[in-house]
């Protein structure tokens, strides 16, 4: 069992790490402001989702798994929010480089 | 009367919420009381000044079906950024759309725009009246028609009084 636990959390975990990797890609290849809001909101939020659920099944007790599913909804809402922030100013002050 | 009940029902929920949030957190140490009462204490108050508490009720099944639908979006969306940013191509059609939307200004508006900023390619960017711009990655998706079936879902989930 502790074998496909462990297959779990490799596949998920390396899952993750792709999406952070082209997200990350995304940062330095898009060409403004917003377009670059895509790539950091959009993979990084995936990524770590995909990063949390590869952890859960080593999570030794209910508040540990609890822990690392309110990390990533706390990511996701601060993610969320400010990128709405960044767009607005973008958009306000004309195409910002 | 009976709304100071409920107000004092919806203070008491979201204390227990906060403190539910704290103990997941950091824990249950007989030495934190101080700093968790006064952290429970101090998200209580913020939350309750800035969100009011509403009369609408919650269902569970929309709300059920809102969660799935929003973890579907987060998947396509982030698979949808990873394939334009390590295309060799870098296919994008930037630009705004606005999208008219029956929400009212404020918190209701706000919490579908944050909703929405993981759709696929779409990244909320301010609004005017009853409209909200999106910044859009590629404008030739169909992303009005995404966004109308988001509103309704969650108007569904959250807002049907």
């Amino acid at each position: 069992m502790s074998l496909v636990r462990d297959m779990i959390s490799i596949a998920a975990v390396s899952a993750g790490a792709f999406f952070f990797l082209a997200g990350t890609v995304g940062l330095l290849r898009f060409p403004d402001t917003l377009t670059r809001l895509h790539a950091l909101t959009k993979a990084d939020n995936l990524g770590l989702g995909l990063v949390v659920l590869g952890l859960l099944p080593q999570a030794d007790s209910l508040r540990d798994a609890l822990k690392l599913v309110s990390i990533w909804l706390l990511g996701l809402l601060a993610g969320a929010t400010v990128s709405q922030l960044i767009a607005r100013a973008a958009r306000q002050g004309g195409s910002i480089r | 009367m009976r709304a100071h009940v409920a107000a004092r029902v919806s203070v008491a929920s979201r204390a227990a919420w906060f403190l539910c949030l704290w103990l997941v957190l950091a824990g249950a140490t007989l030495d934190d009381v101080p700093a968790a009462a006064t952290a429970v204490g101090a998200a209580t108050w913020t939350s309750l000044r800035f969100l009011a508490p509403g009369s609408s009720r919650l269902s569970p099944r929309a709300l059920g079906r809102l969660v799935l639908l929003f973890l579907y979006h987060s998947i396509v969306a982030g698979a949808d950024v990873a394939r334009r940013a390590l295309d060799p191509r870098l296919p994008l059609r930037p630009g705004f759309v606005a999208y008219p939307t029956g929400l009212p200004p404020g918190p209701r508006r706000n919490v579908f725009a944050t909703l929405t900023s993981l759709l696929p390619g779409t990244v909320p960017a301010g609004d005017q009246n009853a409209q909200i711009f999106y910044h859009c990655l590629d404008v030739e998706r169909p992303v009005i028609a995404e966004l109308a079936a988001e509103e309704e879902a969650l108007v569904r989930a959250l807002y049907n009084d």
